[in-house]
């Protein structure tokens, strides 16, 4: 044991002395926080874009221009409502309901549930203004004044010697340049690149599709209203239009049979309650709330963990002792300490750096949360608060541990099969493969945690550490909790032992990694 | 003699239909300096790595300090292997404590005595150095210290002279005698005839996995003739008929030169015979040469053409 730990420890120290471990260390979090801070500065600074309207039926302008406008006040009411979720005062998970409750969360989850009735209801009921005022109480003291975004969308005028009343065909002919981004459009004395043309033809009512009608073949499909744009990756302005203009046809169409549009957009905006609760709960606490649900999803985030855990430990156990037997050490150390001595000091030296990388990891997470205060980071703060509190813990540590003890004695035997890191990756490729197929898996396991195929899976033991994980917050039947945990104890010996003989054999060997028959004759030798 | 701390009985080792250790017999007395000698390929490190346990025997019996196994008393043996290697980022001096440390010193000793081996072989002033910073000489060096830093009763080197200078080639030479003063026995391996015929009390001499000789080295040189080596225009065939005179062949002459012969003579005769002959022949001699066998001789008679190799090493 004394010769284990003094392995163990030199292992350690070895890695946590170099410069790269420690840069290896930061550079995780240093990205992580970096794309987030880059994506939420890209997602405010949004390029003004410039489009040209040609309506030759003269009675659609005002709908595309309205389109456009409330495509507008769709931003705002986003800003908005991440705004109120930014500033509300109830922060708490464990208080807020899964399903709406407050007035603010009804606002939230109209704009998710039906997004054109809550816009007109919001520009109806005064929009931003009286949004403001509504939702005053619900905000913090030291709440930030709200900030409207800017306009991402500008009408152009129609360039000079452009003839509007033309054929299409004529039209885009000679807006052709502008589309193409080699002339600019001048607005109020700026220029800019044209981003779209939107081109409604005279003719476009004669070519509304109705139900019932089928296309004849042979002939071509009506073109429409025609959106011309080089970008077809920013959906929001063509979306926008098409919604208004069908649902303008479709208002028209209501009030030529008669029928009353204000009335059916209120039917269409009824709502029954619904609450979802737990039936393991106690009586008055039966509503599930946001925390129950994160509790249910906790268990992906802690597979996930122990994924990109083993997963950095890998590479740790492989280039460790592929490095020491091209370095030609292993022989001196192997007169001093028996093989299984040296498996075992490494699988714990090893182990201990990968528990260092997770642990420096969870301090950066920590550090950034403590010290940049915002809605995201407080309800970081709250989930981590909720999965800590939970009694996943402890499962956690006994199948990370487990999983590390599985499948590192497998890696290590790999390393002591090779001379390079180049002939270890083929070899290793099957044993990705075997852990990817649990991680995969994983949401399909939360939405059915004990279901047959789930429950017969976890009996596999390269899958059990995963798989039991993912479960362990639906109550598994005690049956698969102990069954799975002592086929896992048993395979992890069996591994070990197997990987004690296979790195024993290995350690010495030069040359290309052996095939598969002569690795079941290591197995089988006595030496 | 003295108890054997090593014996082997019969040992052998095949991979597959190849026989790399071929019913090895070996007795070493505790105390002695002990050469394993042999070509390239002769099994020298196998036979060193059955001892230690770190490969086991096809057939036979290896008993090493009254065990079984070297894993068994492995803190009372040092080993330096043939491909020697370190844990380059390492510091001199805790690299040495590391390994004594595995053989089972506490820390403080170990450090002590890494200090104290580093003063006495001329290394102190790296003890701080990373081993990646050192030449490959020294950081042998210090791998010969690592394998003897815990004062064990039996200490393997496998061809610890290779890859070093002349000089360092001495100092170790020294530290092999220093151990052995101090009692403990040392078993190293080397091609290079001049080490085993300076250091050791005893040879074995193995050539394709068999042994071909063990005793010590005045009985290997008693395995051969002496001879005499003479250089001359004039014609020695007159010497064949002399009773002490063996064997004459002709040796290898300097560009230039005059020729050479060897004369081989027999265990009884006096090589002045020789030299009274040439005079009384009136051969003129610009040379005449008599030297005790070297072991080096040994080995070329005993092990023939496959030792050439090894002479232009």
């Amino acid at each position: 044991m004394r010769v284990i730990r003094m392995i163990a420890w030199r292992e350690y120290m070895e890695n946590v002395r170099t410069r790269g471990f420690w840069i290896g260390i930061l550079l995780l979090p240093l990205m992580v926080i970096g794309i987030y801070l880059i994506q939420s500065s890209l997602a405010r600074t949004s390029p003004t874009r410039y489009y040209l309207l040609i309506d030759q039926t003269g009675s659609y302008q005002e709908t595309v221009e309205s389109a456009i406008d409330l495509e507008y006040q769709r931003q705002v009411l986003q800003s908005f409502v991440d705004y109120l979720l930014d500033n509300r005062k109830e922060r708490d998970l464990e208080l807020t309901a899964a399903n709406a409750r407050t007035a603010a969360d009804q606002l939230v989850d109209d704009v998710g549930s039906d997004e054109v009735a809550a816009l007109n209801q919001w520009i109806e009921s005064g929009g931003l203004d009286v949004a403001l005022a509504m939702s005053a109480p619900y905000l913090r003291e030291d709440a930030p004044p709200f900030q409207s975004p800017r306009r991402s969308f500008i009408q152009a005028p129609v360039p000079e010697g452009v003839d509007v009343t033309a054929q299409p065909e004529q039209i885009i002919g000679q807006l052709r340049p502008y589309l193409a981004g080699e002339r600019r459009v001048r607005v109020d004395g700026d220029e800019g690149e044209l981003f779209a043309l939107i081109l409604i033809p005279a003719d476009v009512d004669g070519q509304i599709l109705r139900p019932g009608v089928m296309p004849v073949p042979g002939q071509a499909a009506p073109t429409g209203v025609q959106y011309w744009s080089r970008n077809l990756a920013d959906p929001r302005l063509p979306d926008a239009i098409e919604r208004s203009l069908n649902n303008r046809i479709r208002d028209e169409a209501f009030s030529s049979s008669g029928l009353n549009i204000q009335l059916i957009r209120n039917i269409q905006r009824t709502r029954m309650p619904f609450s979802k609760l737990d039936p393991t709960a106690s009586a008055g606490e039966e509503a599930v709330s946001m925390a129950d649900t994160f509790r249910q999803y906790a268990p992906m985030g802690f597979v996930y963990f122990m994924f990109l855990a083993l997963m950095q430990s890998v590479q740790y156990l492989l280039t460790n002792t592929i490095e020491e037997k091209s370095n030609r050490i292993l022989e001196v150390l192997l007169a001093s300490v028996t093989p299984n001595e040296l498996l075992m000091g490494k699988m714990l030296g090893i182990g201990l750096s990968s528990l260092t990388t997770l642990a420096a990891w969870l301090l950066t997470l920590f550090l950034f949360l403590n010290f940049y205060d915002s809605a995201e980071t407080s309800t970081i703060v709250q989930i981590i608060g909720i999965v800590l509190s939970s009694d996943l813990v402890p499962w956690f540590v006994f199948y990370c541990l487990a999983g590390y003890a599985l499948y590192s004695g497998i890696f290590l035997a790999i390393g002591s099969l090779c001379n390079t890191l180049k002939e270890a990756q083929g070899m290793m490729v099957p044993i990705i493969v075997t852990m990817m197929i649990p991680v995969t898996i994983t949401p399909f396991v939360v939405m059915d945690p004990n279901g047959s195929l789930f429950r017969t899976l976890s009996w596999i033991p390269p899958f059990t550490p995963f798989l039991m994980m993912n479960r362990a917050a639906a109550n598994p039947p005690p049956i698969d909790l102990i069954g799975t945990s002592l086929l896992l104890l048993l395979s992890i010996f069996l591994v070990m032992w197997l990987s004690g003989r296979v790195f024993r054999q290995g350690l010495l060997r030069t040359g290309q990694p052996p095939r598969v028959t002569e690795l079941l004759r290591m197995l089988r030798a006595t030496h | 003699m003295q108890q054997a701390v090593l014996s082997l009985e019969n040992v052998s080792k095949t991979y597959g239909s190849f026989t790399a250790v071929d019913r090895i017999n070996l007795q070493i007395p505790r105390g002695s300096v002990y050469g394993f000698l042999g070509p390239n390929g002769a099994g020298k490190t196998t036979t060193i790595r059955m001892i230690l346990d770190i490969i086991r025997p096809t057939s036979g019996r290896v008993s090493i300090l009254g065990h079984e196994s070297a894993l068994a008393v492995r803190q009372r043996i040092g080993y330096l292997p043939e491909e020697k290697g370190l844990y380059k980022k390492m510091k001199v001096d805790a690299l040495i404590a590391y390994f004594a440390r595995l053989k089972g010193l506490s820390r403080r000793i170990a450090e002590q005595r890494a200090r104290e081996l580093l003063k006495k072989y001329g290394l102190i002033e790296f003890h701080n150095a990373r081993i990646e910073s050192l030449s490959k000489g020294m950081s042998q060096k210090v791998q010969v210290l690592a394998a003897v830093a815990h004062e064990p009763e039996l200490i393997i080197l496998d061809e610890p002279f290779s890859g070093l200078d002349p000089v360092n080639q001495q100092v170790l030479e020294g530290l092999i005698r220093d151990l052995s003063n101090n009692g403990q026995t040392v078993i190293f391996s080397t091609h290079i005839m001049e080490h085993a015929e300076r250091l050791c009390d005893q040879i074995l001499l193995i050539v394709g996995g068999r042994k071909i000789f063990d005793g010590t080295v005045a009985e290997a040189r008693a395995l051969i003739s002496r001879r005499v080596l003479l250089e001359t225009a004039g014609d020695i065939s007159g010497l064949q008929n002399l009773n002490s005179v063996v064997r004459i062949t002709p040796a290898e002459a300097d560009p230039g030169s005059e020729p050479r012969w060897l004369v081989e003579i027999g265990n009884n005769a006096q090589p002045q015979d020789i030299l009274k002959y040439c005079f009384d022949s009136a051969i003129p001699l610009s040379r005449f040469e008599y030297a005790e066998p070297s072991l080096h001789d040994v080995f070329v008679d005993l092990v023939g053409p496959q030792a050439g190799e090894q002479r232009l090493r």
